[in-house]
């Protein structure tokens, strides 16, 4: 397979106001993209559709090969889940589950799911764990966790059911300055682990880091793409430009 | 105020209460769960259900709860033609309007519940792969029920000081028996009496329900 996601002319409005305008791009394997943009542009319903969080009024949407939409036709409710369940999702605001302990949390959904051995499931979860460095919190709440360490319990808790593709929007928005660094560590090292990943970010130093690609949004269209370099030291755009000089 | 004298009518008093804890157990046990549906009806997609929900919830809120338990013992044998089969046991029928009244205060409570919770948490549940069902079982109701345990908990506490109410419609509760006590031997302590129990048991309950939310913090 030689593309993971392959959106074309996507179009979203919400009643008569147009969010997004026909956009097309793809993501082949391993590859992490980051996006950026002003505020408004579109970027979170761009994300947000990919799994049906939002649905869109135009376009294709195709999955690993599977059409999510084609031409603005959804398929059936039983392969959009199984369409969507091959992408996790890591949002601004974590949404954990407050009335689950770190562990609760992470072991929720693949426990519902039935699709393995609970005894894997507790091994999985407690790795996973470990791998985002809060193997001592597994018996606490959220609510007695940092910004930071929430946003890696949703991270893990996004890895329990294996993903082929995970999505993050504003990852480290909502974090104090002092508590993005190990938020990004960990995204950083699923990247080096060849995860394919698409990062809504402002944070313009991690997105040249660690992105093999960078998308900019403007106004519900991708105005220019390419990679960091191309991005960052000669933006073709204007607007580009200006954008990443205001940051 | 005789010792003698308080010991003497604690026992009948005590046969009384008898009668309030157990309308209380009774409308605890079947208005929550009636409360509960009602909140998902109001919330379902089937319009006449939801305009259901909410008419009842409208009228039993919106009318004294007096009225209702008159309504339920001495109204509904008046209605033509069926009435004469709504001729209910007093106590039954004021159960009965108990629990409907409470069923729509709870409802209101759960519903406040839902309001409260992040859509985000759909999302999140969404995004992993739950079905609405599942998500509405292991991620709403637990939470949902978590921050309306302070409303519930007030309620409950209402209903004991409610089933005096039982008086009204000539049951004998523990009221009654006071009542019956200070015409009898031209004493107040009786009602003090009364007052007592009726305290004793409203301790029991918020204790219980500090319990319930000391163990459901989720710290
Ligand atoms: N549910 C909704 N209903 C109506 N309008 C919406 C809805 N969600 C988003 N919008 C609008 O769509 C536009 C794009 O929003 P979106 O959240 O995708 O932007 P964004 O690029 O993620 O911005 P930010 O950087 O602030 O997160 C905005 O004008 C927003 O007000
Ligand atoms: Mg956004």
């Amino acid at each position: 397979m030689n593309t993971m996601i392959e959106v074309k002319e996507l179009q979203k409005s919400f009643g008569s106001l147009e969010v997004l305008k026909k956009v097309s791009f793809s993501v082949s394997p391993g590859e992490a993209v980051a996006v950026i943009g002003p505020s408004g542009s579109g970027k979170s319903t761009m994300l947000r559709s990919l799994v049906h969080l939002e649905e869109i009024t135009g376009g294709s949407i195709v999955i690993q090969g599977k059409p999510l939409v084609e031409n603005g036709k959804y398929a059936g409710a039983s392969d959009i889940r199984t369409i969507t369940a091959s992408m996790g999702m890591v949002f601004q605001h974590f949404n954990l589950f407050p009335h689950l302990t770190v562990r609760g949390n992470l072991e929720l959904a693949p426990r519902t799911l039935k699709r393995e051995k609970v005894a894997a499931i507790e091994a999985k979860s407690r790795d996973l764990l470990a791998k985002v460095g809060l193997a001592d919190k597994a018996d606490v709440y959220p609510s007695m966790l940092s910004g930071g360490q929430k946003q890696r319990v949703a991270i893990a808790r996004a890895l329990m059911l294996n993903p082929d593709i995970l999505l993050f929007d504003e990852p480290t928005s909502a974090l104090d300055p002092e508590l993005t660094g190990e938020v990004l560590r960990v995204i950083r090292q699923l990247a080096d682990e060849q995860m394919t990943m698409i990062i809504v970010t402002h944070e313009m130093n991690f997105a040249r880091d660690v992105a093999d690609r960078i998308i900019f949004m403007d106004k519900g269209e991708i105005a220019e793409s390419g990679t960091p370099e191309q991005i960052f030291g000669s933006p073709r755009l204007e607007r580009t430009r200006l954008f990443l000089n205001q940051g | 105020m005789n010792f003698d004298y308080i010991i003497q009518i604690s026992g009948p008093m005590l046969e009384g209460a008898r009668t309030t804890v157990l309308l209380f157990l009774i409308v605890i046990a079947l208005s929550i769960p009636l409360g509960f549906v009602v909140t998902l009806m109001a919330k379902s997609a089937l319009k006449p259900l939801a305009w259901m929900a909410h008419s009842y919830i409208y009228v039993m809120r919106g009318t004294p709860l007096l009225l209702q338990l008159l309504f339920f013992c001495f109204g509904l044998p008046q209605i033509p033609v069926i009435g004469e089969y709504l001729v209910l046991d007093r106590f039954v029928a004021a159960s009965l309007g108990f629990i409907l009244n409470y069923g729509a205060y709870f409802a209101e409570i759960f519903r406040g519940g839902l309001l409260s919770i992040d859509k985000g948490q759909h999302e999140a549940a969404k995004v992993l792969g739950l079905s609405k069902w599942q998500t509405l079982r292991k991620v709403i109701l637990a939470q949902m029920f978590r921050v309306a345990l302070p409303a519930v908990a007030n309620e409950s506490i209402s209903l004991v000081k409610d089933t005096a109410l039982l008086y009204a419609v000539a049951v004998p509760e523990l009221l009654n028996y006071a009542k019956t006590a200070v015409n009898r031997d031209f004493t107040v302590t009786p009602f003090v009496v009364a007052g007592v129990i009726y305290l004793l048991m409203t301790l029991v309950l918020t204790l219980f329900f500090k319990a319930l939310e000391r163990r459901f913090k989720f710290e």
